[in-house]
């Protein structure tokens, strides 16, 4: 299903798309304020962007090197080429340590690997500790956000939700008393899981560590209450020095919500005594998304979703409408390369606008490849006969002066004197949901001509 | 781990090669001209209204006042954890092999940071300062005593403070823990404490 339907799906609920297009902006803004409050911004945005310039440029000497500091560690180190070998080493280390209940804290990898039905389908109980993927694991959805991932859901959706799996009261949704259910609920869990799974923020190449940062604390209270660790991260979460966090924890949180850095920016190097840590590095396209030269800046994204928060097709279509693990505008660039069919209507799921672009932390030249990606697709994906065919009389159209002119005054005449029903119809997708503009007695050409005469 | 080793290497060899056929020619990483991040700001204000402005507590105090201030500030806990010799309200004496689970109920954990940042208001606390590692976010309220000397300007700088440390695990805390997942609506106290006070010395 494309885009557009189920955008169109979203859109269904007024009222919830004005709130969502709202509740967006509101953390753009946020992200704005903060952003202008720091010495030197636009400085540190182009060092972000050089920093994980050179680190693509360099990547497999810093996997090496961060491979061998980790171990030096005692950290265990894995390698897995796609999901499924992802999948079948956290499973194996889940086995060794006879493990049935597993807590997670926020990983768009093993959403992207699918790792919880994978587990689940093996008897083991997988619980998503952040608060917003605790709620959306309850509905049975993915998140449709990537640092706000039930931002889709109104609180009274989530009171029905705690309700029917936590037995909670009803409330009308008052959020205190929701989220003080859901730490009773979520620390009875942490006290009881056998391993943590993280994601990783951010790999240190010359320390071997990794950074994990969440606001509510659940990586925390995960990590070290279980007997092993399990940090799952794709490749290109290297950073080569230590020095560096102090980049990207400046950039972070100040792009994806506006504070000025998360609650928590956790450091782990070395498991406590006793415990066991492993890191899981994935490729799963990534290494094929690197051959890409218009498309490899993409592999600079930190996840902090500004992209999508100022994105008004975003905004205004839901997550859930891009069918992606990652959604939004760095959604629409990464999805191509992985299965250009599947997500070949993305990359029109844009203005164009360049406001993402904008906003990113790393400078990732979105909305550049958003119009490449559309290039590659129209010349190796099958395009609708009416938009091909719109199109070929389009450039006929423009290429020759006089037929413009006859083009125009007829649109004009049209749309001043043809009945509603042949202005409005499929084939007109701009009049869907809106007027067309009133026409003028006169065309710009006229007037200028005229303007003209009169000096 | 005997059963998967096979398939591991194949994975890190393939994923090696990969990278090194797709990778573009070598971009230099850049220098970093920190005068470009100089403020000329009251490093000890700015921290305190940042600290404020996540959610946090902060007062500039007396050393000699640290437990007359806490009991100010928590007046009614009874399991008290202190890893700090600069203050006596412990109830509950732990160390390195206190297994993490039993810490479930403790009410106030006072502990103290190596370092503040001005920027953010965050405090770095390291394996040695919580002694078990999970204290500061199992802890229902947290205290931590910082000294004023200690706060620096901005992350870069931080990180140049904390580069000779031993490694083994450390978190910068800023404020309580919390979430805005229901409707945008800030709630604070998620998993993690449910309030933090700073106390300046």
């Amino acid at each position: 299903m494309s885009h557009a339907t189920k955008a169109a799906e979203f859109n269904k609920n007024e009222a919830k798309v004005n709130w969502h297009d709202k509740a967006l902006w509101y953390v753009r803004e946020k992200r704005d304020k903060s952003a202008h409050n720091v010495q030197g911004w636009e400085y540190l945005r182009q060092l972000g962007s050089k920093i994980k310039a050179n680190v693509l440029s360099n990547l497999d000497e810093y996997l090496i090197q961060f491979e061998a500091n980790a171990k030096k560690n005692g950290i265990h180190v894995h390698w897995a080429s796609d999901a499924e070998e992802h999948n079948n080493i956290v499973n194996d280390i889940l086995s060794k340590h006879n493990a049935k209940k597993v807590v997670k804290s926020k990983s768009m990898l093993t959403e992207e690997c699918h790792l919880n039905p994978f587990l689940e389908s093996r008897g083991i109980e997988v619980v998503d500790t952040d608060l917003g993927e605790r709620i959306v694991q309850l509905a049975q959805e993915p998140p449709s956000h990537i640092v706000l991932p039930a931002i889709h859901k109104t609180k009274e959706d989530v009171d029905e939700l705690f309700q029917e799996h936590l037995g909670t009261t009803p409330s009308q949704g008052n959020p205190e008393y929701l989220v003080g259910e859901a730490r009773k609920h979520l620390r009875d869990k942490f006290l009881n899981a056998d391993v943590a799974i993280t994601g990783v923020n951010f790999a240190v190449a010359d320390t071997g560590g990794v950074v994990v940062c969440t606001n509510e604390g659940n990586a925390d209270m995960g990590v070290h209450l279980a007997k092993a660790h399990i940090a799952c991260m794709g490749i290109e979460k290297i950073i080569p020095k230590e020095k560096h966090l102090g980049v990207f924890l400046r950039l972070l949180a100040r792009s994806a919500t506006g504070q000025p850095i998360t609650t928590y920016s956790s450091h782990f190097n070395k498991p406590e005594d006793g415990k066991e840590m492993h890191i899981v590095i994935v490729d799963n396209g990534r290494t094929e998304q690197l051959s890409r030269e218009d498309f490899r800046a993409s592999l600079h994204c930190i996840r902090c979703g500004a992209c999508m928060n100022t994105c008004p097709i975003y905004r205004r279509s839901g997550g859930h409408s891009y069918d992606y693990t990652i959604p939004g505008p760095i959604g629409s660039i990464l999805s191509p390369g992985k299965d250009l069919k599947k997500h070949s209507s993305l990359p029109f799921a844009s203005t164009l606008c360049g406001s993402c672009s904008n906003v990113c932390p790393v400078k990732i030249n979105i909305h550049e490849q958003l119009y490449k990606w559309r290039q590659v697709i129209v010349k190796e994906q099958k395009q609708p006969m009416v938009k091909k065919s719109i199109l070929k009389t389009a450039g006929v159209v423009l290429s020759k002066p006089g037929l413009y002119r006859i083009a125009g005054k007829t649109a004009r005449f049209m749309l001043k004197n043809a009945p509603k029903f042949m202005i409005y119809n499929k084939l007109n997708a701009w009049g869907k949901a809106r007027d067309l503009p009133e026409v003028k007695g006169q065309n710009f050409d006229d007037w200028y001509k005229k303007r003209q005469k009169n000096g | 781990m005997i059963g998967i080793k096979k398939d591991r290497k194949m994975g890190r060899e393939s994923i090696l090669k990969s990278v090194k056929q797709n990778k573009p020619e070598l971009l230099q990483l850049p220098d970093i001209n920190e005068a470009t991040f100089e403020e000329d700001i009251n490093l000890l204000e700015t921290f305190k209204n940042n600290l404020k402005a996540v959610g946090g507590f902060v007062k500039e105090i007396d050393e000699k006042s640290i437990d007359t201030e806490i009991k100010v500030l928590h007046s009614n806990k009874t399991n008290i954890v202190s890893t700090t010799k600069k203050s006596a309200l412990g109830t509950i004496t732990i160390d390195k092999n206190t297994e993490p689970h039993t810490l479930e109920n403790i009410d106030l954990a006072i502990l103290e940071a190596e370092l503040g940042v001005s920027e953010n208001g965050a405090v770095w606390v390291t394996a040695s300062n919580s002694i078990v590692r999970v204290l500061p976010f199992i802890t229902n309220d947290l205290v931590i005593i910082l000294k004023k000397e200690n706060i620096c300007l901005h992350m870069l700088k931080a990180y140049d403070q904390i580069a000779e440390r031993y490694r083994d695990f450390g978190v910068f805390i800023s404020g309580p823990s919390k979430t805005a997942d229901i409707e945008q609506c800030l709630v604070v106290g998620a998993h993690g404490a449910m309030s933090l006070a700073v106390l300046l010395i």
